[in-house]
């Protein structure tokens, strides 16, 4: 309902300034403007990454993503002076290590779980049918065989939580003085996920000095999310039925196994307590400044101030204590390979979730150096320092060496370097005390270091000779970047963008 | 600590000073795009799971909150 409302907002507000925009024009049209013509710009990215370390599993399990991200750009000049961009697109993902937010399944179905009706719960029925992986077929009748549920951080399970779309939409305003020494903008955000939404706001000013070779630029920006928590399936049972949970709802007839196999029922995972408050806030100002230092280069200063508050948690990142007994669910053989990729039938049940403080308070520093090195090769160099108050110091070093091979066709080489320290909070699977207030086995907030090497290869024909609708191709850009954490986390990502201009 | 910043501010101002100020017509090189001072629009992604995958953000221009980066 939210979502709606706000897409009605941010579409008045195209649409009224479109309009107002085009009174303008005919109003004035000998001038220069910032903008001749309507640029359209479609971009995709495809990327995919695997891991061992899943958050949803306590640090633990598969950490396997898709995601494709078809993309709309449109800059629409209005007036002489003002530049409206609209930018609009969809994140469309699988992930293994959501799926386990229920991670399990049966070959046996036993009948109802639950009457809520949101599409994780829906999924969390004991009859659902997960893509059971080739060594469960060899496996002995111990534990819940018999027609119980099982389950793995090692493979996805087919819960509806192993997807999700983000569409988002951001509108942005911008308007130079006449004599382009000053730019003011402004920018409305809106995005959604199934289980996150997020409303965002932004203004800021630029200011070009000694004959426009001097930059300065001031933005502020809010962004106001709310999070539909979903827990892991266990503690969901015992947040709904408290005390007896084991003999209610999806624990009915379940086997809850010891660390030797045993049925148990000593699992009460009392640490747990749902969220109250689900807001999540996020203010940032920026602060930029560049100057040209020669015919041939230019450097950048970027200072920003991010304050989030609220609940910066994520609801459904699984903790296992250290000082708790263990319990599980599944098949009591897969027990002593639990931590390694052979285990292909147990789950175990979570202590707790992801606790951190409601407030963060991130410094970026980062500067660009580019430097056009001949008439055919430019280096562009990159730095950041970045401190944030729970503990995390990171170094960033990137390089590219856009080299021109003809007139039309760039090929860009690419570097990044990165390293941080791990964040207060965090200690890998199974290793937080019950005693702790705040934890995580988030691996994102471990200390690592992580490399990319990639390349892009870009074409650009001023004469935009191939032509679609009355639009002429101006750019055509192609990505691909390897990535790799010192976890063991890999990725990689391609990307393809191309811009037309109105003819 | 605020002779620090001082020498900090005379060291930007000593910067910006002494570089040569270039005419509109003497700038072919820096208003080529190979050396912009932005990301390309397509570098977005990266910075996107850059972000997810690592506690920094920020710095780059790039995103600051917005989204919860949960996968």
């Amino acid at each position: 309902m939210i979502m709606k409302k706000n897409s009605l907002i941010l579409l008045f507000s195209l649409v009224s300034t479109i309009l107002l925009g085009q009174q303008k024009d005919s109003d004035t049209t000998y001038e220069k403007k910032v903008l001749d013509q309507v640029e359209i710009e479609f971009l995709s990215s495809y990327y995919e990454q695997d891991g061992k370390h899943g958050a949803v599993g306590g640090g633990l399990g598969s950490e396997k993503i898709q995601d494709v991200t078809p993309t709309l750009v449109v800059n629409i000049p209005i007036g002489n002076n003002g530049v409206l961009t609209v930018d609009s697109g969809i994140s469309a993902y699988t992930s293994a290590s959501s799926s386990n937010i229920n991670p399990f399944y049966s070959a046996n179905s036993s009948g109802e779980y639950d009457e809520d009706d949101d599409k994780y719960e829906d999924d969390d029925d004991k009859s659902s049918k997960g893509n059971v992986p080739n060594t469960y077929s060899g496996a002995s009748t111990s534990g819940n065989l018999s027609g119980g549920p099982i389950g793995t951080p090692w493979y996805a399970s087919s819960g509806a939580s192993r997807k999700d779309v983000l569409t988002y939409v951001s509108i942005n305003y911008s308007e130079s003085s006449e004599d382009r020494n000053r730019i003011v903008s402004t920018n409305l955000y809106a995005s959604n996920e199934y289980d996150y939404n997020s409303l965002g706001l932004g203004a800021g000013i630029v200011g070009l000095f000694n004959q426009k070779n001097t930059e300065f630029g001031v933005k502020a920006k809010a962004f106001f999310d709310q999070w539909k928590p979903i827990y892991p399936t266990e503690l969901h049972e015992y947040g709904k039925y408290g005390s007896n949970f084991l003999n209610s709802g999806y624990f009915n007839n379940v086997n809850v196994l010891d660390q030797r196999g045993n049925n148990t029922s000593t699992y009460y995972p009392s640490k747990f307590k749902e969220w109250t408050s689900s807001n999540r806030n996020s203010y940032t100002a920026s602060l930029d400044f560049s100057q040209i230092l020669s015919k041939r280069a230019q450097i950048l200063f970027n200072l920003d101030f991010v304050y989030q508050h609220g609940m910066l948690s994520t609801p459904y990142h699984r903790i296992y204590f250290n000082d708790v007994p263990k319990h599980y669910i599944g098949l009591s053989e897969f027990i002593p390979v639990y931590e390694t990729n052979q285990n292909a039938g147990v789950f175990r049940l979570a202590d707790d979730i992801e606790r951190l403080p409601s407030s963060r308070i991130k410094i970026p520093f980062g500067t660009r150096l580019n430097i056009y090195a001949s008439d055919v090769l430019a280096v562009r160099t990159f730095y950041r320092y970045y401190y944030d108050n729970w503990g995390v110091t990171s170094h960033t070093a990137s390089v590219e060496l856009p080299f021109r091979i003809s007139d039309s066709f760039v090929f860009t080489p690419s570097a990044r370097f990165y390293s941080q320290l791990q964040a207060d909070y965090f200690k890998p699977y199974g290793m937080h005390s019950s005693k702790d207030t705040f934890y995580t086995s988030d691996y994102d907030l471990s200390g690592f270091t992580s490399t990319q090497f990639g390349f892009g290869v870009s074409y650009k024909d001023i004469f935009t000779q191939f032509k679609v609708l009355g639009f002429g191709l101006k750019n055509a850009d192609f990505r691909f970047q390897h990535y790799y954490r010192s976890d063991g986390l890999n990725a990689i990502i391609y990307g393809l963008s191309l811009k037309f201009i109105q003819n | 600590m605020k002779s620090y910043y001082k020498i900090l501010l005379i060291i930007v101002l000593l910067n910006v000073t002494s570089c040569t100020v270039l005419k509109e017509y003497e700038k072919v090189y820096i208003n080529d795009e190979l050396i912009a001072l932005g990301p390309k629009s397509l570098e977005r992604f990266e910075m996107n799971f850059q972000i997810y995958r690592e506690a920094a953000a920020g710095g780059n221009g790039g995103k600051t909150g917005g989204g919860c980066g949960c996968n």
